[in-house]
Parts: structure tokens; C-alpha cells; sequence
């Protein structure tokens, strides 16, 4: 028997609420989405260098503050705050026009000079001058990438209200701010980029992988961090997981440049000794890619020439060419029960090639298990990033050819200050709630465009 | 806005790096010049014959004349066929260079070909092994193409999904201005311009672009209107913002602000007002449906002409479904999405109701529903779309629906036609 129309409709009515609940696919504005964080930021500045330049730091930097150009996951820079640029003079000059219109969270107008002074402070080396519309700057040398390096979070537009609070011109504006504890942000309403769809964030630091795991079972945060071995689990446990492409470089960094030829033997014989396929396997729990070069290889596309295999044989080879070894003090983060399990595995294959590792938490070992992000899309500002992270000298090769960024690498590596082991993805747990979820291929998050549906 | 200046640019095609290569004679430096000129000459077309010239050569100058063992592998997300050919080439000039290609326990070097690829270029890299030496890497990169135009290939289901065209940019609307058996002249509105292409020698070619002059900040999930017209070309409706073509060559596009309604059907004579700061309608109706000039706030409508009246159908920002007649409102909870457009065609009643389906935006499909009294009845099987529906508008004349879908995988927008073929 066929059911009339608006008895359908009554039925219908009744009957598919809670489909209906889930029922939007156009994002609904609304909502605050609550988040954990492990890092524990005791400012917000975003050219403050004390702090680790963590993926998560970069990210809270993109809610609140700006930079003149973005780089999409190709790699391509976009128009932010400034629409257009231009080099000049052999790439030492370089111009940035600004869009017009835009004002910071207190309403005042973004201007060159403000521009200006925010690149001056995050830049030591830069000259930056704000001129009628545009801010230029200038370098010693021919810089080709500066525009790459422009866009990276911590070359963020900000400047200090007359109250002294840090402000910028991102989506979110700063509500209530406890250092190391608490951030909670509010859209604007005037962002030039659009409203964000969320009304507010609130995020918690400090919060430890488990903490965050909990609280988000709870139901009490939406999105929680996963660490790189939680991943797989929390997915076969049926969360919804969000993962970037490898991004966070895990590597054995020497303090100190190899003194003597024999030194550089005892290097090598220890990155041959070291089984990145079962860190992966047994630790990791399957994540990440073991990786002997220092970029990804989506990013260079040349990853697979650097040797990432043991061999154990050459490595023993090696060790015994050399006749005194002293032991080495490996040190790993003493809150990061993975870094651990790592730096011991380490130590065991290294025993195995004839050479002493001793796993410590030491403030001065002569090794460091360190990871290190990737700070850029653009292959040569993410090496130079890497050398500035370890202390190194990035190699002078000049060039735009992708042949040219191998042999930069190529010298970084020759330098056996740091041994490459895997490159890590960034994941998160994410409520059922949160929609529109997206990663860039860099691990930047895009907040502005996440939206909440279907909340009780 | 936006001034035209150059772009810095990254990871440009490599150029000759043949200056830096030792070890090169003058008669093999002939020989390679000779071949590569005769492959010019002869018509040779190839797209990936830059930098396969590229590798051939900086192999050969590291191998020198002789006998090597070649081994190309594709890492990258070439075809089969394409890398096939690019390594039966890559030998072919590498012979012709004097560089024999052999077993390889009869050869004196070994090169391993990979064809890579990052975000911006394909990647060839060689490793050239020879004897106990270190293994010597070159290296050839050729940039990725950014966008391309779909082929023109109708797909064979009860809804005809075909395929007009993809980019980058957020597509709001596309309307088609001429076609013979597919359309042959479209216009593509996305929030900074209109763009109108042309289907000449066997592909699209962009005639103009009209920048769309405003001062407003758009809102997230932009949307926009493409409304062809009879005394001029178009107009355009965005946020808050709405332009004119010319009435007279050549087209040019006006702008002003303006909060006027969005027309919701050609057909039907009915408009919405649009929430300029948000993605929906605020339900305020001009003229109105019967008398009703207003319903909750909505994303999209669909009209049903009936007998006496027209049935509209309204998706809601409450996730509901408004249905008016002219003197009732009724609200419905069906697992629809946001997104409705009417489609007018020479089955069953008439009008059909194209819906999206409701959930997340990771994938979409739509579906065709008819509404034989008030029971919405599904008509077709559910289309599929590689990423969630960012538009659907009936076209002006109302027999077709234009469907954009942001595919999850490339991020690209890609609009797609629709039409209802009746299954007799």
C-alpha cells in the first residue's frame, strides 16, 4: 500500500532524524573546535627563536598571523597579504605589494612599515624597507628562494598593540592566552581571506600522547595528536585519523664537525649498522619511511639514491679499518617514550657493527636522535633549514636545477654531521564531527576551513 | 587587484648542462649532435624529447662510447606505456651516441634509470655504475603540467555526466554559450574572473577573461551565479557583488555592490536573497511563492511545476528539506545534501530533482528524484564524483544541471554537465 505524501513525510520525518543529524554537505558555520597540543609555546611570537620549530608551533602561528605569499602542495607560492612580487638585481632585491584593505585584529591598518618592522625583527640580516605600497628587500647576495622563505610561518606579520599583546592579521584573533597552558581564539569576522566556518578554538598544551587520546575518547577535545606509532592503531581501533605525507625528517645529528678521517669511517660504519626497516617495522608500528636522504622523496624525487639499507658487513668493515673507537652518548628527549625505544635499537645494531653507543638524556651527548620538520615545500629553503637547525653551513651550490639541490644535499650528508633514519608523518585523531579536515602536503593545517556539523 | 609581475618560479626545466660534462670528443659530441638534429628534422614530437635528449646525453658523457648494461624503471606516475617508450627511446639515442646497450655481464657500466617525480617536475635520475668506482648520478627534470582540460567523452548512465572542464581555481558556475553534440563555447566563473573558452582544432582555448572589480572580502565556501541572458550575454551574481556584461561589442563586465536577489530558476521567476558574509540564502524570497515570501535559510532550491502551482523544493541550512507550495511550508528529513537543482526533460512528469547525497565532503554522488505527489521516488542510480559537490545549478534553459565536484585527490575543480536520459 502506498503511503500518501505528507504521511510520507511525517514518516520520514520521524524515522531519519539521526541520518538527518549527519545530513549537511555545504560547510555550516558555527562551533568551536577543541584541540591538545604536546608542545607547550610560552609565547606566540612568531619570529621568537627560543622556541623548537615544531609543526605544531607553525600551525598555532597560521591561526593567528599572516605572511605575504603562501606555498600551495605544489610547492607554488600564493598571494597572502602581499598579491604581487617581483626580484630584481640578480635576485638580491626583491618587492612585495600589499593587498589593500587588510587590518590587523585591532582594527589598524597593515601597513609597509608595519610590514616592514615585523620582517626586520624576524630577519637580522634583511634589509627591509616599507615603501608606498609594497615593502622591499634586500640582501648581500642573490637570494632566488627568498620569496620561499618569505612564506614560512615564522616570517609572520605581527606587531605589538599599544597594550603590548602580540596581534596579527590572521583568521583567528587572540581571546584568552595562558603561556605553556591554554589558547583560546575567535574567528574574525573581518579576515580578508573569509570568515573562518568555526566561531572559536580552543586548544590545551602540555597534553601528552595518552592524555590527548583520552580526552579525545572522552569526547572532551575533536582533534588529538597522534604519535607516529598511535597511527595505524587508532585506525583499526575505527577513529578517523588525518595523516600528512612524511614530513618530520628522524635523523642521529653530531654535535661537533668529524676531527679525523678515521672519525668520518666510525660515522659511516654506524649509519651502515643501522636496520631503519625494523625501527619501522617493530617501533613505529609500520609508519614512516625509512629515508638517507635529508628530503623526502616526494619533495625531491631523487630520495632513493641516498643508501637507506644495512649492511652490516661493510659497516664491521669499516669499524675494524680504525683502530681506536671510543664510545659514543647517544641522547634522546627524555618525555618521548618512542625516542627512547629508538635511541636503545640504535645502540643494539650499532653493537652489532663493533661500535659502543650508550643511550643517555644527558644536556651534551655527542649524538642526538632529533627530529627535524620540514620547513618548506621548496627543496632548497628546506635544506638550508635543516643546516641552520643542526648548525651547519649549508653548502654554497649555486643553481635552480634539481641536479643543483642534489649536490647541495650530496655536501650535507658528505659532512656526516647528521644521519638521516626515516621520515615521519604527522597524524591526528579527528572527531566524527569535525568536517572538512585538510592537511597540506607540509603538514600545515587549515583551521579557517574546518567546520563542525551535526553536534548534539 | 592582482598587478601582473612575474613569479618567482621553482624548479625550472633543467637546461643544457652540457658545458659542465667532461670527457667529451669532438667526434662523439658530433655524432650526439648530428642524431639529435635528424630527430628535430624528421618531425620527432615526442613531449618528453627535452629531457630525454637531456639524460641520454649526460649519460653518455659519463659512460663514454662503449657497452653498458640500461635498466629503466618508472617510479613515478607515468604510464606503462609512456615509460616503455621513453626507455626504448632513451636507448635508441643512446646507441645512436655510441653507446651500445648489452647484457650486462657483457657490459662495462651498468646505469639504472629511474623515472621519478616530485611536486613540481618529473625526475629522471641515472645511476651510472662502473667498475669498483663510486656510483655517478645525473639527472634530467621536465616540469609537471599544472591543469588540463577534460576529453569530451560522455559517460553512459541514465544521468549523462560529461565532463567540460577543470582548473585549479574554485569554479562557481559555468554556463554553456554554444554547442553542436557538446558544447563548443563555455564560460567558467570562479571568484576572480569569467573566462571564456572556445572548443577549436580539437581543444579549449581561453577567448577572454573578464576580471570581476570589487572591494568586498569573500566569504569561505564562495558560490556564485552564471545566468545567461537574452539582451546581453550574462550576468554574475556573487556575494554581495553583482556584474553586467556589455550589451554591445566588445564584452566588457561592470561590477557593483548590490544585495539584490539571486535567481533561483529562469523558468519560474523566482529569486533568493543571498547572506553576503556566509554560503546560504536567508530564506527572504522576491516576489515570493504564492504568499509566501519567505522560508528558513537554504543553500539550494528546485522548482516542480505542477497543475496549479509550482512545488519548491528548498535544501536547508538545518540539514531539512522545505517544500512550498504557496501556502504551506512543510519541512522533511531526507538523507539529502545541500545541493538540488530541477531538471526539465521528456521523462516521466516532466521535472526531475537532482539531489546530492548527505554526509561528509570526502566523496559525493548525485542522484535523480521525482515527486509524483509529495514521496520523493528515486529515478536513477546515484552518479559518483571523485570529491564533494561545490555547486549545482540549473542551467538557463533548464534541461541540464551544471555539477561542480573539488576532486579529493588533485584538489581541482572539475565541472561537469548533467543531463537525464530517459531508460526507453
Amino acid at each position: 500500500m502506498r503511503l500518501s505524501g505528507w504521511r510520507w513525510l511525517a514518516l520520514s520525518s520521524a524515522c531519519l532524524c539521526a541520518v538527518a543529524a549527519l545530513a549537511e554537505t555545504r560547510p555550516q558555520y558555527g562551533s568551536v573546535l577543541k584541540s591538545a597540543t604536546r608542545i607547550t609555546p610560552m609565547s606566540l611570537d612568531p619570529a621568537d627563536r627560543s622556541q623548537d620549530d615544531t609543526m605544531a608551533k607553525r600551525n598555532l602561528t597560521r591561526l593567528m598571523f599572516d605572511t605575504l605569499v603562501t606555498m600551495d602542495d605544489r610547492g607554488r607560492l600564493q598571494p597572502a597579504l602581499a598579491t604581487s612580487w617581483q626580484s630584481a638585481s640578480g635576485n638580491q632585491r626583491w618587492q612585495f605589494w600589499l593587498r589593500r584593505g587588510v587590518k590587523f585584529h585591532d582594527g589598524t591598518p597593515v601597513t609597509p612599515e608595519a610590514v616592514a618592522a615585523a620582517l626586520r625583527a624576524a630577519n637580522n640580516d634583511w634589509t627591509v624597507m616599507p615603501a608606498v605600497d609594497s615593502v622591499i628587500i634586500e640582501r648581500n647576495n642573490p637570494d632566488a628562494e627568498l620569496a620561499a622563505e618569505v612564506a614560512r610561518p615564522r616570517n609572520s606579520i605581527s606587531k605589538r598593540s599599544e597594550g603590548g599583546t602580540l596581534i596579527g592579521t590572521g583568521p583567528f584573533h587572540l581571546k584568552e592566552w595562558q603561556p605553556g597552558k591554554k589558547l583560546v581564539l575567535a574567528a574574525d569576522e573581518g579576515y580578508w581571506g573569509g570568515r573562518p566556518f568555526l566561531d572559536g578554538i580552543e586548544i590545551d598544551f602540555g597534553q601528552g600522547s595518552r592524555e590527548q587520546l583520552i580526552a579525545f575518547d572522552l569526547a572532551k577535545i575533536d582533534v588529538a595528536e597522534l604519535a607516529p606509532e598511535q597511527a595505524r592503531r587508532a585506525s583499526t581501533e575505527g577513529r578517523r585519523v588525518g595523516t600528512s605525507a612524511p614530513i618530520e625528517l628522524l635523523a642521529l645529528v653530531f654535535t661537533r664537525e668529524r676531527q679525523t678521517p678515521e672519525e668520518g669511517k666510525l660515522r659511516e660504519a654506524l649509519a651502515l649498522s643501522i636496520d631503519r626497516n625494523s625501527i619501522r617495522s617493530a617501533v613505529l608500528q609500520g609508519a614512516g619511511e625509512p629515508n638517507g636522504g635529508i628530503l623526502p622523496g616526494w619533495v625531491s624525487g631523487y630520495a632513493f639514491v641516498f643508501p637507506a639499507e644495512q649492511n652490516l658487513e661493510r659497516a664491521r668493515q669499516l669499524r675494524g679499518e680504525v683502530k681506536l673507537a671510543s664510545a659514543w652518548t647517544l641522547g634522546y628527549d627524555a618525555n618521548d617514550a618512542l625516542s627512547r625505544l629508538i635511541a636503545e635499537r640504535i645502540a643494539l645494531n650499532a653493537r652489532d657493527a663493533g661500535l659502543s653507543v650508550q643511550a643517555v638524556t644527558t644536556a651534551h651527548p655527542e649524538l642526538r636522535l632529533q627530529r627535524i620538520t620540514l620547513a618548506s615545500l621548496n627543496p632548497r629553503v628546506a635544506l638550508s633549514a635543516v643546516a641552520s637547525s643542526i648548525g651547519l653551513t649549508a653548502p654554497n651550490v649555486q643553481g635552480d636545477l634539481m641536479e643543483d639541490v642534489y649536490q647541495m644535499e650530496s655536501a650535507m650528508l658528505q659532512s656526516q654531521r647528521l644521519l638521516p633514519l626515516l621520515q615521519l608523518p604527522v597524524s591526528y585523531a579527528l572527531g566524527a564531527t569535525v568536517k572538512d579536515w585538510s592537511q597540506g602536503r607540509d603538514g600545515s593545517e587549515h583551521l579557517e576551513s574546518v567546520w563542525v556539523g551535526g553536534r548534539p | 587587484m592582482t598587478r601582473a609581475r612575474k613569479r618567482a618560479v621553482y624548479n625550472s626545466p633543467i637546461a643544457t648542462m652540457f658545458s659542465r660534462l667532461p670527457g667529451f670528443s669532438s667526434r662523439f659530441l658530433s655524432l650526439l649532435l648530428a642524431f639529435f638534429l635528424a630527430m628535430s628534422l624528421t618531425g620527432f614530437a615526442s613531449d618528453w624529447s627535452a629531457p630525454e635528449q637531456e639524460l641520454a646525453r649526460k649519460i653518455a658523457a659519463a659512460t663514454g662510447p662503449g657497452a653498458i648494461a640500461l635498466n629503466v624503471v618508472n617510479k613515478s606516475s607515468l604510464t606503462k606505456k609512456d615509460s616503455d617508450e621513453i626507455g626504448q627511446r632513451l636507448q635508441a639515442m643512446l646507441e645512436a651516441a655510441g653507446v651500445r646497450t648489452v647484457k650486462p655481464e657483457q657490459a662495462a657500466a651498468t646505469v639504472e634509470v629511474s623515472l621519478s617525480e616530485n611536486l613540481r617536475s618529473y625526475v629522471w635520475v641515472a645511476e651510472i655504475r662502473q667498475g669498483a668506482s663510486e656510483v655517478t648520478v645525473v639527472m634530467a627534470s621536465s616540469p609537471r603540467a599544472d591543469t588540463a582540460a577534460f576529453d569530451r567523452e560522455a559517460l553512459p548512465v541514465t544521468i549523462r555526466k560529461i565532463p567540460v572542464w577543470v582548473q585549479e581555481d574554485r569554479i562557481l558556475d559555468v554556463a554553456v554559450l554554444e554547442e553542436a553534440s557538446a558544447p563548443t563555447h563555455i564560460a567558467v566563473l570562479d571568484p576572480e574572473k569569467v573566462a571564456l573558452y572556445r572548443w577549436k582544432d580539437g581543444k579549449w582555448q581561453q577567448e577572454q577573461a573578464l576580471p570581476v572589480t570589487h572591494s568586498r572580502t569573500w566569504p569561505r565556501d564562495m558560490r556564485g551565479r552564471l545566468i545567461l541572458r537574452q539582451d546581453h550575454l550574462f550576468d554574475i551574481y556573487l556575494p554581495g557583488v553583482f556584474c553586467q556584461s556589455s550589451t554591445t561589442p566588445p564584452l566588457s563586465l561592470i561590477c557593483r555592490n548590490s544585495d539584490d536577489p539571486w535567481p533561483l530558476s529562469n523558468q519560474f521567476g523566482l529569486g533568493g536573497f543571498f547572506a553576503a558574509n556566509r554560503n546560504f540564502f536567508t530564506g527572504v524570497l522576491s516576489p515570493g511563492i504564492g504568499k509566501q515570501t519567505a522560508t528558513a535559510k537554504f543553500y539550494t532550491a528546485a522548482a516542480l511545476p505542477r497543475v496549479n502551482y509550482t512545488l519548491w523544493i528548498f535544501a536547508g541550512v538545518d540539514g531539512g528539506v522545505h517544500l512550498l507550495d504557496g501556502i504551506t511550508d512543510q519541512s522533511a528529513r531526507l538523507n539529502w545534501g545541500s545541493d538540488l537543482a530541477g531538471v526539465r526533460t521528456s521523462c516521466g512528469s516532466g521535472w526531475q530533482v537532482l539531489a546530492t547525497r548527505a554526509g561528509d565532503n570526502t566523496g559525493d554522488s548525485i542522484r535523480a528524484y521525482e515527486f509524483p505527489d509529495r514521496d520523493p521516488v528515486a529515478v536513477s542510480q546515484p552518479i559518483e564524483f571523485a570529491g564533494g559537490i561545490t555547486a549545482l545549478w540549473t542551467e538557463a534553459r533548464g534541461g541540464f544541471a551544471m555539477a561542480v565536484s573539488r576532486n579529493g585527490e588533485t584538489g581541482n575543480y572539475e565541472a561537469f554537465r548533467l543531463a537525464l536520459a530517459c531508460a526507453q
